[in-house]
């Protein structure tokens, strides 16, 4: 049959009526609770986003005054955006494990990070202790998608995307680690993407039934479905943990439901929101 | 900071739910994205200028089209619309009900904001595109394909006259 404007609206309004349980209250609290942490962490995104510039721009004069004897003592610590509340983080293994070869050693962490919003890149910076250099990301929905881009020996940015479940992640070693390793901070970019993040939507309109999760993962490596899942999945709650390990590292503590480390240590490291 | 937050709240938040619930057809999430915008108004309570209202909407259908996958998931989209045995039988009526309000949830986010603003909320088409953020052509392309899906013929007037036909 076909249907009427005035039995479109009729319907609309009977649904929009009915509700089992009586009428929402309104929250006023929780909105006005809410509100006030969106806000904090917006300012601490800021704060840090100040930070990291200060750093580059700091860390960059260094380096064209005098040289790079400068940048290896450029090191400001700052707490990853949305770290200020006590809670429980997912929480990471102490020690990443490497075999090349017939050598065998494990890594230890220096730099933690904790996150409570997925769909938005982190940028993590820190200063290695050797050419060993891997990550690792814990998420509170090991069903999460997880993306790390870093630099290469060539020059390209390299990475691995998949559920964060999967052991995502990765390490360098003398081989692939790029060049100047060791002589300034350096970067690694992460992405923590919700489990029903509308990949297939975003990446795989023309063919969407052969878009199956290896595929998906794939289409994470593409910066253009990246910004667009951001745009549409950013700020979503998602506690997350991501951690830099090195062979010689001190070891920081780990993320295990206390409060993170302030300034002090000589593996200080930021975090700020990735472009 | 008030200046008249809470009032707005007070009177709009269940007219907001309710609008929330045609978009997500679960009244937990329908509060949670009325709580989700509310709680971004609050932050920019003072930069808003007049009535609120728009920006208020503009969140709820931003959320509610990023939070519609895994929303849409649970649901099973429509692809015929059962045909009614007979027009006068109130089962019938009460199964053409279902059936077009099944329709309206295998419509996409974008279009199902466009039906709920414009024949629930009662905006005009160009307040629509105001607060969906397309322009007014675009939403006469949504309106017009949401309603071809619906099989809404908006040329007959009243159901009466429409069963008449048949």
């Amino acid at each position: 049959m076909r249907y009427t404007e005035s039995d479109l609206r009729t319907l609309l309004h009977e649904h929009g009526r009915e509700r089992d349980g009586g009428e929402p209250a309104a929250p006023l609290d929780a909105i006005v609770r809410r509100g006030r942490r969106m806000r904090r962490t917006r300012r601490a995104a800021t704060a840090g986003a100040a930070v990291a510039f200060t750093v580059a721009a700091f860390a960059l004069g260094n380096g064209l005054l005098i040289g790079r004897s400068g940048a290896d003592r450029t090191t400001v610590a700052a707490r990853p955006t949305g770290s200020a509340q006590p809670a429980r983080w997912p929480k990471l293994p102490d020690r990443f494990p490497v075999v090349l070869g017939a050598e065998k050693f494990d890594l230890r962490p220096i730099y933690t990070g904790r996150f409570e919003t997925v769909g938005a890149g982190q940028r993590l910076t820190f200063t290695p202790t050797s050419y060993s250099t891997a990550i690792k990301v814990a998420c509170d929905d090991p069903r999460a998608w997880v993306v790390v881009a870093m630099p290469l020996k060539g020059g390209e940015t390299g990475g691995s995307a998949g559920r964060c479940g999967e052991s995502v992640g990765g390490h360098h070693d003398r081989k692939s680690a790029p060049s100047g390793w060791l002589k300034r901070p350096q970067s690694i970019q992460v992405w923590v993407f919700p489990a029903d993040a509308p990949i297939r939507e975003v990446a795989c309109r023309k063919m969407p039934e052969e878009c199956d999760e290896s595929v998906q993962g794939r289409a994470l490596l593409r910066p253009e479905v990246r910004d667009q899942l951001s745009a549409m999945a950013g700020g979503q709650p998602g506690r997350w943990t991501a951690a830099i390990y090195d062979r010689a590292g001190k070891r920081p503590p780990l993320p295990d439901g206390g409060p993170l480390p302030d300034a002090g240590s000589p593996f200080a490291s930021t975090s700020t929101p990735a472009g | 900071m008030d200046d008249g937050f809470a009032e707005y709240v007070a009177q709009r938040h269940l007219r907001l739910c309710r609008m929330a619930y045609l978009l997500a057809r679960d009244w937990g999430t329908a509060e949670d994205l009325v709580q989700t915008a509310l709680a971004k108004a609050w932050v920019a309570w003072r930069r808003i200028e007049g009535n609120p209202d728009p920006y208020v909407y503009r969140i709820i259908v931003n959320t509610h089209a990023s939070w519609w996958r895994r929303r849409w998931r649970g649901e099973i989209p429509a692809e015929t619309i059962p045909e009614a045995a007979d027009p006068r039988d109130a089962a019938a009526e009460v199964a053409d009900q279902v059936a077009l309000w099944s329709a309206i949830g295998a419509l996409s986010p974008r279009q199902r904001a466009v039906i709920v603003l414009h024949y629930y909320e009662g905006r005009t088409l160009t307040q629509v595109a105001d607060i969906v953020g397309c322009s007014l052509g675009a939403v006469k392309t949504q309106l017009s394909r949401a309603l071809g899906r619906l099989r809404v013929d908006p040329d007959i007037q009243t159901m009466t006259m429409e069963r008449a036909q048949r």
